[in-house]
């Protein structure tokens, strides 16, 4: 092994010596080359159709998704998958990428690969992202959505009130905003934490459950 | 003569440094891979710095015209606090399209320096030159930049206004591009805006409403 690599390293030099240019221009292509294939793949498993090409996205969360204001709204301007999902600044992403392969090894063991089985997982995955939002003061969600450009008056009552003292207490997004995008796992908040929370806060009912008067659930 | 013997020096130096390059093939590579880095890190990180608002409201023709007009708008402002800044509506997102933008922004950098516009009058007589040009590159791009962040297929119309509801479905139909009907929505129109009254015209066929345009103007008002 480590006299092929000599051979090839002495080879290298000798062939450097008799045609230096092209050696400079191969090293270059190839230097461009890898660039240029670790940037596409990065662009291409960073796509919506990438994502859904797995039945486990494409027949769980997406469709769940397709019925959110992310998908479909008034001005049209939509957020997919890699924007809240995968960080935007490079190197954030390429850690994210690395720990993707994680999920590649639990699509080889087929660990979510019935709507049974995702069911079952879904508060344990749904709490992985949630820890990282939390972690990282809700980065991607702030990548769009930023306090700095966010008029209060336009929002409605209960909202005003909530950003409000989300500012003041230094709460991060998805501290409120759970289950937006993605329907929320039965067995959620089983300890009554988050519904502590809110009764503290006077929240009604009907901001998370729709329809549901003050009372009826606690 | 002693030009020649200057050349002669010069090319034997050219040779001793080619030499040098080939006995340390390695090193050579290395500052020509280094030399590649920099110069490709410096061309982004240049197009980056040139790409962010901050640069853009460095000049004060920007900062005291279009971007306190802009900062009184839905897309500074507004419920979702999602905001849509300089860059994301004047500057393509594709590399190539930037790029040639950027060259053509050296137009901008020669009327910065001869001062075309930096007072405000001089900048409301350009005014409406300026927004012609903005206008006519939408069209010939199909309202490229506001299609990055606004889409056909993301948009659910039952949410809109029932004018806009209309003017979308018409604008589908009709294959209309965004800067047909939204002139005017970041920056304010030109008093001399429409003076031949095509765009009065157009609006007046598809029978809208004077107020879509004109707030609180009533039908008739200004015919």
């Amino acid at each position: 092994m480590f006299k092929k690599f000599k051979n090839y390293l002495q080879s290298y030099c000798s062939l450097s010596a008799r045609c230096p240019i092209g050696v400079f221009f191969s090293v270059f292509t190839l230097g461009i080359l890898f660039w240029g294939a670790f940037n596409t793949s990065m662009e291409v498993t960073n796509t919506e159709t990438f994502c859904i090409s797995c039945h486990e996205m494409e027949h769980n969360v997406y469709k769940e998704y397709k019925k959110t204001v992310h998908y479909e709204n008034r001005t049209g301007v939509r957020a997919t998958c890699p924007d809240c999902h995968v960080p935007k600044e490079w190197w954030h992403k390429v850690v994210r990428k690395v720990s993707a392969t994680n999920e590649l090894f639990h699509k080889i063991m087929g660990s979510v690969d019935t709507p049974e089985k995702f069911e079952a997982k879904r508060l344990e995955l749904a709490e992985h992202v949630w820890d990282t939002m939390k972690e990282t003061d809700s980065r991607e969600c702030r990548n769009c959505h930023a306090f700095n450009s966010m008029s209060l008056a336009a929002q409605q009552k209960t909202s005003q009130t909530a950003h409000k003292r989300a500012l003041e207490e230094k709460r991060t997004c998805i501290d409120c905003h759970m289950g937006i995008a993605h329907k929320i796992a039965k067995n959620f908040d089983s300890n009554g934490e988050m519904h502590k929370m809110f009764k503290k806060e006077k929240r009604n009912c009907g901001d998370c459950h729709k329809g549901m008067q003050l009372g009826e659930g606690w | 003569m002693e030009y020649d013997g200057g050349e002669r020096r010069g090319r034997k130096q050219w040779g001793r440094l080619f030499r040098y390059c080939v006995m340390h093939p390695a090193l050579t590579v290395s500052i020509f891979l280094l030399t590649g880095l920099i110069f490709w890190g410096g061309v982004n990180w240049g197009m980056d710095m040139t790409n962010s608002e901050d640069f853009c409201i460095s000049c004060h023709e920007m900062e005291q015209n279009v971007y306190q007009e802009y900062k009184q708008t839905i897309h500074y402002s507004n419920r979702t606090g999602v905001r849509a800044t300089c860059p994301d509506c004047h500057v393509p997102k594709e590399w190539g399209y930037m790029v040639k933008r950027k060259i053509e922004a050296s137009n901008e950098l020669f009327h910065k320096i001869m001062g075309s516009v930096d007072t405000p009058e001089k900048f409301e007589a350009k005014r409406l030159v300026l927004a012609n040009y903005v206008w006519q590159t939408m069209k010939e791009n199909d309202s490229h930049e506001c299609r990055n962040c606004h889409s056909f297929n993301s948009m659910e119309l039952n949410m809109q206004k029932k004018t806009s509801q209309k003017a979308h479905e018409r604008a589908v139909v009709e294959k209309r591009t965004c800067i047909d009907c939204h002139m005017g929505i970041a920056h304010k129109l030109a008093k001399n805006y429409d003076s031949n009254g095509d765009i009065h015209k157009m609006f007046k066929k598809e029978k809208r409403n004077c107020g879509d345009c004109h707030k609180g103007m009533q039908q008739g008002d200004g015919w």
